[in-house]
């Protein structure tokens, strides 16, 4: 018995995941292709995104909409600290140095922010109503429709940034050769610091919109992280478009997969998928772009 | 220089002793961090409450409780090595904790060697008390027990026959699968699906649509506070109206506020909720309040639970000695905050109410009481 409106809220569903996989695997791919960094810490900043919000807005009772941006900003101020303190001076080391430090900064900032704001979920308070809408029996809230239209217009905007901009092109031509941007008069470090930064503030955003349904705790970004890692090895590594698609795919193929096949092997679908990509297309879906 | 640092060192290991003689050590390992440290430092503040209380009318035996408290997130290892170090560290007489099933079926085996009495609150695997293990004690009724003595009553009290599943992937929400549905079917009730979640998740759409095309009346849940305020409004979001019944934190203060209208219409299924009317509890709650500024949870109750029996096991030993108190307790007869507790010869208790509340305007109301039969 095939039910159309449930396969349409497992598509809706696929979707709205699926968006805010997309956005905190672009992050991820910009600061690994551009900086050679496989940041474990990613996570951790969604997470941050999502503690930022719900202060800004339970405790200082900012308006929604602008704790919003202003949640991204203070947690993008906190990537720029760390970049210039950590990651500027490991510009030169070898993979496995940074990595072992993004491990070692996931670890710390999941501890500060458990000793900071203990153990216990938060909800990000949203002006939204919270009853339900519902479309030929599909499903959703107008917070759910928010994070979707939210997640994807800042899916656009990091694409038109990167695509258009001069500071795109700049990160691009990094990506493709250090040595040679660096020669034609590119400045690394900056380069490397829009990268880190913008990367860590799409992770932030992803964390404070969703954090409207998905409580807030310190513990959560480990498994955002893992999940990232995921699209981005579907996407190939450090490439934009492959982020967007793989992010999407995980989405739905979890959302699809649980709903049509089985439950308990939700998160094996992803990592299994990631495995079979690596034997047979060790670059990912899209090659580098 | 030296000599003056060698007598200071002294002077210190004599106070040292002379303190550790004054007061009776009982050791905690509750998950401080990790998945469930919300629910675990609940427990642990609700302990150091109420035996601060008991010192200050005197402590046992004439001496002060001094608690030793250690972080089990929830991880068998480190909760082992937490009792490792209480044990032959800080010579605790007396072991309190472990939250998940798993840590307690690992914390339990140090207990043993050490012969220490060890006393849990919160898990509730069944098979934890099948151990043959003479220094562990359980206060709290299993699953099995919970389901035997509610399962039959859940169509009548929902007024549904369509019952589906969706529970934690672990010891707790397995057994639940395991021991509802017979209860539930005998009176007329049937299953129409069932799901597990792993407790990284917090995000639960696919499993609510999976459940939403079987249609049910009533859904049954296994979850502690994070799942269940991310559950209910999920299930809520997404056009589910059936009542929500759940075993775990459905009626804490933390899950009503954080759940808001989501909790509205939800059945816990619980060991404690604060809005029973007795004169411990009255008092209990009273105190809670005060100091805690939060009306007690269940894991507030099973602590409650926890150190007034093993306290009282002291008083009757009537000395800080480890099998001495093991043997008391095994002759428990204790009347607390929910009936009266005994251990039947497995060192499981029984006789204590169990309740079925109902959140109405963000009140747990109880709407039916069953005693847990000897098992």
């Amino acid at each position: 018995m095939f039910d159309l409106a449930i396969f349409g809220q497992h598509l809706l569903n696929g979707v709205l995941i699926g968006c805010a996989y997309a956005l905190i695997a672009i992050g991820l791919t910009m600061i690994f292709g551009v900086m050679n960094i496989a940041n474990f810490a990613h996570g951790e900043f969604y997470m941050l995104g999502g503690f930022a919000a719900f202060y800004l807005v339970s405790l200082l009772k900012l308006n929604y909409f602008i704790a919003l941006p202003v949640a991204v900003l203070l947690v993008l101020a906190l990537a720029v600290a760390i970049q210039q303190a950590i990651f500027k001076r490991l510009r030169d080391a070898p993979v496995m140095t940074t990595t072992l430090v993004t491990i070692g900064l996931s670890i710390l900032l999941e501890h500060v922010a458990l000793l900071l704001w203990g153990p216990q979920p938060q909800v990000v308070p949203t002006p939204f109503p919270t009853r339900p809408l519902s479309f030929f029996g599909i499903y959703t809230t107008p917070l759910y429709l928010f994070s979707m239209a939210v997640t994807a217009a800042l899916i656009v905007v990091g694409h038109v940034l990167i695509q258009r901009t001069r500071m795109g092109k700049a990160m691009r031509a990094t990506f493709q050769n250090r040595e040679a941007a660096a020669l034609v008069g590119v400045r690394i470090d900056r380069v490397y610091l829009y990268a880190f930064a913008f990367g860590a503030a799409l992770a932030a955003a992803a964390g404070a919109v969703l954090g409207g349904f998905i409580p807030v705790e310190p513990t959560m970004g480990g498994i955002a992280t893992l999940k990232a890692f995921v699209v981005v090895i579907l996407g190939g590594m450090g490439s934009f478009v492959g982020a967007i698609v793989g992010g999407l795919l995980l989405g739905l193929a979890e959302a699809l997969g649980a709903g049509y096949f089985s439950s308990g092997w939700k998160d094996a679908i992803g990592f299994v998928a990631v495995i079979l990509l690596l034997l047979f297309r060790p670059d990912g879906l899209f090659k580098r772009a | 220089m030296k000599l003056k640092f060698c007598v200071v060192a002294v002077a210190f290991a004599l106070a040292h002793t002379a303190a550790a003689q004054e007061t009776v050590k009982i050791g905690v390992v509750q998950p401080l961090t990790g998945p469930v440290a919300y629910d675990g430092n609940i427990y642990v503040n609700t302990v150091k409450m109420l035996v601060d209380d008991m010192n200050a009318r005197g402590g046992v035996l004439g001496k002060k409780i001094e608690l030793v408290v250690e972080d089990g997130a929830c991880n068998p290892a480190q909760s082992v090595n937490a009792a490792e170090k209480l044990a032959t560290r800080d010579k605790v007489v007396a072991l309190l904790g472990a939250f998940c099933s798993t840590s307690s079926a690992a914390m339990m085996e140090v207990a043993r060697k050490h012969k220490i009495p060890h006393l849990t609150g919160i898990s509730t695997a069944a098979q934890l008390t099948e151990q043959n293990n003479p220094y562990f004690f359980r206060a709290v009724a299993t699953t099995p027990m919970l389901g035997a003595a509610f399962g039959g009553e859940l169509p009548a009290a929902v007024k549904g026959k369509r019952f589906a599943f969706l529970v934690i992937n672990d010891d707790w929400g397995r057994s639940m699968v395991s021991s509802y549905p017979k209860p539930i079917e005998r009176a007329g009730g049937q299953i129409v699906g069932t799901e597990f979640f792993q407790s990284s998740e917090l995000q639960f759409l696919s499993y609510i649509t999976k459940i939403k095309a079987a249609n049910p009346d009533a859904i049954i849940l296994a979850a502690n506070t994070q799942h269940a305020v991310a559950l209910s409004k999920q299930i809520r979001e997404l056009g589910i109206a059936a009542p929500l019944i759940g075993e775990g934190s459905w009626t804490s203060d933390s899950y009503l506020k954080l759940a808001g209208p989501a909790a509205e219409g939800v059945y816990g299924l619980v060991e404690y909720v604060y809005t029973i009317r007795n004169p411990i509890n009255d008092a209990f709650v009273k105190m809670s309040r005060d100091k805690l500024k939060d009306n007690p949870s269940k894991f507030a109750g099973a602590a409650h639970n926890g150190i007034h029996i093993m306290v009282d096991a002291i008083r009757r030993a009537r000395a800080a000695d480890p099998e001495k108190i093991r043997a008391a307790l095994t002759t428990t007869d204790y009347n607390g905050l929910v009936g009266n507790i005994r251990f039947n010869e497995k060192n499981q208790a029984y006789g204590q109410d169990v309740y079925l509340a109902l959140v109405k305007n963000g009140v747990p109301e109880v709407v039916r009481t069953a005693r847990i039969a000897k098992p």
